[in-house]
């Protein structure tokens, strides 16, 4: 039980380097893929239950003292997240064994299923790690790897929202690395608690590091997740990319860093250095600015997946809002949804590729009555946009609950307002779908009620994706729980 | 002031270099022009991270048991930058092979021309 940690972040690897070797038929390579996604499941279950039975604990490795050596910490939010982003890769890995036939060549599979394997790798090691550095260098493998999987899809406009994608996310890991060569000036120390422990010792003596330090991260941070005015590379690199790829990017990529910058925010600095330098107010902003430009881009596109992806952006503000209340409310909701969110864009892209998939179709206009057509991929789009807009019953509307109780709590009015505007921004762009799709009729064909022209293993996944999604509407305590047991490791 | 400027010219070196980068890379259009900033804004935060070890007459960290006084560098900075280095390396040859395709594609290396020709085909 012990070792668990180490053979979740491991497996992905040595399958990544395996699947090369493997026969070039594409059962064989599926059969592998969903052997090596379950076990990983099965482990990231067994770390989860065992996390809730025995309490957190550290994994240090080859012995060496956690000063010196890398070390792993594992708290009850990092096991449910570890547990949350496998399940939901295996189900858009599932999706994908259909999808990918549609949008690459053959011979490209295993090159795809290797990078996917690499990304787990990476994302689970930067959950799992408590030591800096060890978060740089997976945060590097994570970048190269995630504009890969945008650019194997060999079109132009790949190449090119992959190239700018690179340029920009390189920008964010070298600020990140500038901003840890302050904090290291500082502290001397790479692990997040010994760190903590001497800037809270030595703060006073050092503002303009720290200062310094925790702008260039967050600036790095921010470039990488999105956040308002750092999001351009977002919309051209998660629209362009093969449909299970952007569901990875958007619903869990971006929420990866964001767990990190939570752990700067709250393990390394605290919450009273964060707030007396008032970079909480600058997070705010941004995140407001967010929540309402986002939606505005989004009312103007044509295209379902840019649609989708400006959606992204304004989502990560209603993250980046909790996460910036330095309360603990406010970060359990800021954590609510990263889950919800997940959760709700994962199925609108799969049931957007599931559309292109099937008619070719992207444009907006070209989506009346398609809800008759295709009504198991529309049932679980509508259900995930209405989550977005938030009506009651669907996990969004419970993240704008605890977000909107977070800010009231904190004496906040003016952002409360906010939520309530961009909810309604939202629905002006998401229920026309809904209304072309189910009360329109196209030009050729009747209206008439037909099975999904799709294989069960893209059914499947959007379908479990959608019951998840009510089902953390309606009991978010199983979510909500387990956050608070987290909640202190990080005040 | 001046004087601990002068002390650190490390620092301003990396700061200088950091910024120069950084313009090359927000400002430029061509395509290798925006990888060549990367790697001089890598190069600063690596002189940057190596500067903040060095002690003026430090040796270099092989330590000798019988003599106590003798000053070190501190060597993890040094340790940490190499890896920084092997992931400037991977990143520089992936952003290339990537102007290789997008040459082939577009037949140009300007980022605003690529931009229009993607318009037109829209």
């Amino acid at each position: 039980m012990k070792q668990l940690p180490v053979l979740i972040v491991l497996l992905p690897l040595f399958s990544a380097l395996m699947i090369p070797l493997i026969p070039k038929r594409k059962n064989i390579l599926f059969g592998f893929v969903s052997v090596i996604f379950s076990t990983l499941l099965i482990l990231t279950i067994l770390s989860y239950l065992n996390v809730l039975s025995y309490g957190s604990f550290r994994y240090v490795f080859g012995n060496y003292l956690a000063m010196v050596g890398i070390e792993f910490l594992i708290d009850p939010l990092i096991a449910l997240l570890v547990m949350f982003v496998s399940g939901l890769s295996f189900l858009i890995v599932i999706y994908s064994f259909s999808d990918i036939q549609h949008e690459l060549k053959e011979h490209q599979y295993a090159y795809y299923y290797s990078l996917i394997m690499l990304l787990m790798f990476s994302m689970l090691g930067m959950l799992y790690t408590n030591d800096i550095f060890n978060t740089y260098v997976f945060m590097e493998i994570l970048s190269i790897v995630s504009t890969a999987i945008i650019s194997i899809k060999h079109k132009r406009s790949n190449f090119l929202a992959s190239f700018r994608y690179l340029m920009l996310s390189s920008i964010g890991s070298l600020t990140i690395l500038m901003g840890l060569a302050f904090l290291y000036m500082v502290t001397g120390q790479l692990n997040m608690d010994s760190m903590a422990y001497v800037i809270s010792n030595v703060w006073t003596l050092y503002p303009t590091n720290l200062v310094l330090a925790i702008g260039f991260i967050l600036i790095g941070l921010a470039i990488k997740s999105a956040m308002f005015p750092l999001h351009i590379w977002l919309p051209d690199a998660h629209s362009s990319a093969p449909s299970p790829s952007s569901a990875f990017l958007s619903s869990i990529v971006v929420k990866i860093y964001i767990v990190v910058l939570i752990k700067v925010i709250y393990r390394i600095f605290g919450v009273d250095i964060i707030s007396s330098l008032r970079i909480d107010d600058f997070i705010l902003v941004m995140a407001s600015f967010g929540m309402i430009f986002g939606s505005i881009f989004a009312i103007g596109q044509k295209d379902i997946k840019r649609l989708l992806a400006y959606s992204s952006v304004a989502q990560i503000g209603y993250i980046f809002l909790g996460v910036g209340l330095l309360t603990p409310v406010g970060l359990a909701a800021g954590l609510f949804h990263i889950f919800s969110h997940a959760l709700m864009k994962s199925a609108l892209f799969m049931s957007a590729g599931s559309i292109i998939y099937s008619t070719n179709k992207r444009k907006l206009i070209d989506l009346d009555g398609i809800g008759f057509k295709m009504p198991i991929t529309l049932i679980t789009f509508s259900i995930a946009a209405l989550g977005m807009i938030g009506i009651p019953g669907i996990s969004g509307f419970m993240s704008k609950i605890y977000l909107g109780l977070a800010l009231i709590s904190d004496k906040h009015p003016l952002f409360l307002s906010l939520i309530l505007l961009s909810s309604f921004l939202n629905a002006i762009y998401y229920m026309p779908i809904l209304i072309s799709s189910f009360l329109k009729e196209d030009v050729l064909i009747k209206n008439s009620l037909q099975k999904d022209p799709l294989p069960l293993t893209m059914i499947i996944p959007m379908v479990i994706i959608t019951l998840s999604v009510l089902l953390i509407g309606l009991y978010p305590q199983i979510i909500m729980d387990v956050i608070e047991l987290a909640l202190p490791y990080y005040f | 002031m001046i004087e601990t400027l002068l002390k650190h010219t490390n620092y301003l070196g990396a700061i200088a270099l950091f910024i120069i980068g950084l313009y090359t890379v927000l400002t430029h259009n061509n395509v290798l022009k925006k990888v060549i900033g990367i790697n001089i804004m890598e190069t600063s935060v690596f002189l940057f991270f190596v500067s903040i070890g060095m002690i003026q007459f430090g040796r270099a960290p092989i330590i000798k048991l019988n003599e106590t006084d003798i000053v070190y560098v501190n060597p993890l900075p040094s340790a940490l930058i190499l890896t920084g280095i092997v992931v400037a390396v991977s990143i520089t040859a992936y952003s290339l092979s990537l102007i290789i395709q997008l040459y082939r594609e577009y037949g140009t290396l300007d980022l605003d021309k690529m931009l229009e020709s993607k318009e037109e085909q829209e």
